[in-house]
């Protein structure tokens, strides 16, 4: 277990690196320029814009140079919003983001739960059909195209909700963010639904199920102490897909409704091509998804002891 | 007790010989006429088999018969309510050429038009624009009918040709590292481990950003920089249970090459997973390509893609909803076929299943 995991975090480092040095390489490539207006500029100011941020350097210092300062956390000074650090940048815009991204994976893991084990306890009635029904269709309608339903019939056909999700003073509002919360949540919905579904099928087909009817064990008990207990188990296996399609998602429908979160600040830094911005983004939501994964793999062995572990799948 | 003598005569030969009894009194069935079978059962994926040959054929005349081009504008004929023929006269359906009745905050109504009919301020004299757009125009006056088509075609063609690429680099990349073992595959699947940790929405977003210009191979490309991971090590771990197999050894000893032993025997024979792969890889980057086009990183314009489509349609959302809701039906109802076809495989092809 303990090579395992010191494996995992070697690979993890390894990954990690190749991201940023692509990252790094991929921004020297970009065309255009960070620096607006540019051909106002004399050839003196751009010189001295360059020096500033260290652009007039040998890429292969550059290079190391950032890799020195990524390894301490330190992303650099974004070109965009002037004398602020992008580690600064991401930890004002983080808080949002986790909101609305905790939101929606408690809301679709509830609504999934109950979908998933409702259909395998009426295994082929209606109620069954339906939740495979939504389960697919989750999964295939783009979170963008939903929230943009949802906001036009909603928001603008019917005035439920607000358009965008903050108030006047640019403050996150519990309805405003109802909507975004519930486009996020329904690929986090459909897989749980999904995965519950076949879990608890399995799990209430099994011996120990038949035993515990034998044994006259009311229904309520055996399907809330057995049944679903065990059934959650390898459900924990789809945080990691989840929490990529969260991120993803954020991107997308952080703009759409407004919110000041990372993905509306990445997006934004793609347009106005801020380097650091967009290299430091980049690297940050690695490193999470990357741990997210590792952290639910490792979880997983120590919950379930049924699995091992070792040497990974070679 | 006498009578319970069991004599030779009490028994007679019915006509069952060894020959009979090998007989086989069904046609035989090959795997994927078994396959077949099943996934005809499966009403699911053929509603989904249907609608994605209905949708490939669309995408595929629509734009051709449509007498619009993609690219042709009109500023005279922007932001035009979608109006078909035969159609226009129902007026609950969306297809009259008549705008919404809309009430502002004041509480002042402005009363639907019809947008097809301009009026001339001075003269009062009404001209009426007798052609037609299905799905509306929008605000450069370019018929959304031929660009959703359009798009769709550009989307699937993204889609196929990265589906394509991925099969090709993941199944010769997974099959040398099956098959040789050893060394090769302890460097090829380090290798692996260490790429595969990558986001791949990450990646697809990072090589995007390095091409100024973006057409359908450059966005299918970026799509496949680690999109080939899946399909590799899925090829490698049915190559590695295949391998040591009595034909495997038979085709050795006839003095096949490693080469034609792993392309002609051992792939061919992995052909029912990597089938599903694929049908899983089409809807996956379908919806990446339209991602990336949401955030500006898709298509570039005249061009259009579902998601580029998706994107202006919610720009515009109050004023001419239209331009949102056809592109999104279309990308939704895409990849669901798509899903629902790759599920419906995955249970017939997937010999675990079969009871």
């Amino acid at each position: 277990m303990l090579r395992y995991t010191i494996q995992r975090v070697i690979y993890m480092i390894l990954t990690l690196i190749v991201i940023a040095t692509a990252t790094f390489f991929l921004m020297k490539l970009l065309p255009g320029s960070p620096f607006r207006n540019q051909e106002k500029l004399t050839p003196e100011q751009i010189q001295m814009l360059n020096k500033t941020y260290n652009l007039d350097k040998p890429v292969v210092e550059q290079y190391f140079a950032y890799m020195g300062k990524v390894a301490k956390g330190d992303f650099g000074v974004s070109f965009q919003f002037k004398n602020r650090s992008v580690t600064k940048l991401i930890s004002t815009r983080i808080g949002p983001s986790a909101q609305l991204g905790l939101q929606a994976i408690i809301l679709g893991t509830i609504i999934g739960i109950t979908l998933g084990i409702a259909a395998a306890l009426r295994h082929n009635s209606w109620i069954d059909y339906g939740a495979t029904m939504i389960a697919v269709a989750g999964v295939s309608i783009p979170s963008f195209v939903f929230a943009g339903l949802l906001q036009y019939f909603l928001s603008v056909k019917w005035q439920l909700f607000p358009v965008i999700a903050t108030n006047s003073e640019n403050q996150l509002t519990f309805i405003g963010l109802a909507l975004p919360t519930i486009a996020l949540s329904v690929f986090v919905t459909s897989t749980t639904a999904r995965y519950m579904r076949t879990e608890m099928l399995e799990v209430m087909g099994s011996d120990y199920i038949v035993l515990a009817k034998a044994k006259g064990i009311s229904y309520f008990n055996i399907v809330f102490k057995h049944g679903i207990r065990n059934a959650l188990i390898p459900v924990i296996t789809v945080i990691g897909p989840m929490a990529v399609n969260i991120m993803t998602g954020s991107l997308v429908i952080e703009r759409i409704f407004g919110i000041p979160g990372l993905g509306d600040q990445f997006v934004n830094s793609i347009y106005t091509n801020d380097y650091p911005t967009i290299m430091g983004t980049t690297i940050f939501y690695s490193f999470l998804l990357i741990s997210i994964i590792l952290i639910v793999d490792l979880l997983y062995g120590v919950i379930d002891p049924r699995i091992r572990v070792a040497g990974g799948n070679k | 007790m006498e009578n319970r003598k069991i004599s030779p005569e009490m028994f007679r030969v019915v006509g069952a010989t060894a020959s009979d009894a090998e007989k086989i009194s069904r046609p035989s069935l090959t795997f994927w006429h078994d396959a077949w079978i099943r996934l005809k059962k499966n009403k699911g994926a053929i509603v989904g088999l249907i609608i994605t040959i209905i949708l490939i054929l669309l995408a595929i005349f629509a734009p051709m018969l449509s007498p619009y081009k993609y690219s042709d504008q009109d500023l005279r004929h922007a932001n035009l309510p979608p109006k078909v023929p035969g159609l226009e006269k129902i007026s609950w359906l969306p297809f009259t050429g008549y705008s919404a009745e809309k009430v502002d905050t004041r509480g002042i109504k402005t009363p639907a038009r019809d947008m097809y009919v301009t009026e001339n301020m001075r003269t009062g004299e009404k001209t009426e624009y007798k052609k037609y757009h299905y799905f509306g125009t929008d605000d450069l006056g370019r018929d959304l009918w031929t660009r959703v088509w359009t798009g769709a075609r550009v989307s699937l063609s993204i889609a196929v040709i990265a589906a394509i690429i991925d099969f090709l680099i993941g199944v010769t990349y997974g099959g040398i590292s099956g098959f040789f073992g050893g060394k090769i595959d302890i460097i090829l699947q380090r290798i692996v481990e260490v790429i595969y940790g990558i986001p791949y929405l990450i990646v697809v977003i990072l090589f995007r950003i390095a091409f100024e210009k973006a057409g359908i191979v450059t966005l299918a490309l970026a799509m496949t920089v680690t999109g080939w991971i899946g399909m590799s090590r899925l090829v490698r771990g049915q190559i590695l249970k295949l391998k040591n197999q009595e034909f495997v050894m038979a085709a050795q000893t006839l003095g096949a090459s490693n080469m034609s032993i792993i392309f002609k025997h051992l792939i061919p024979n992995t052909l029912g997973p990597i089938i599903i792969s694929i049908m899983f890889t089409i809807p996956a980057a379908i919806f990446a390509e339209a991602f990336l086009s949401f955030i500006g990183l898709g298509i570039s314009p005249p061009l259009a893609s579902l998601g580029s489509l998706v994107n202006d349609g919610i720009k515009s959302l109050t004023f001419t909803p239209y331009k949102l809701v056809f592109p999104a039906t279309v990308i939704s109802v895409m990849i669901l076929s798509f899903n629902l076809i790759a599920d419906g495989l995955r249970d017939a092809l997937d010999p675990k299943m079969r009871k």
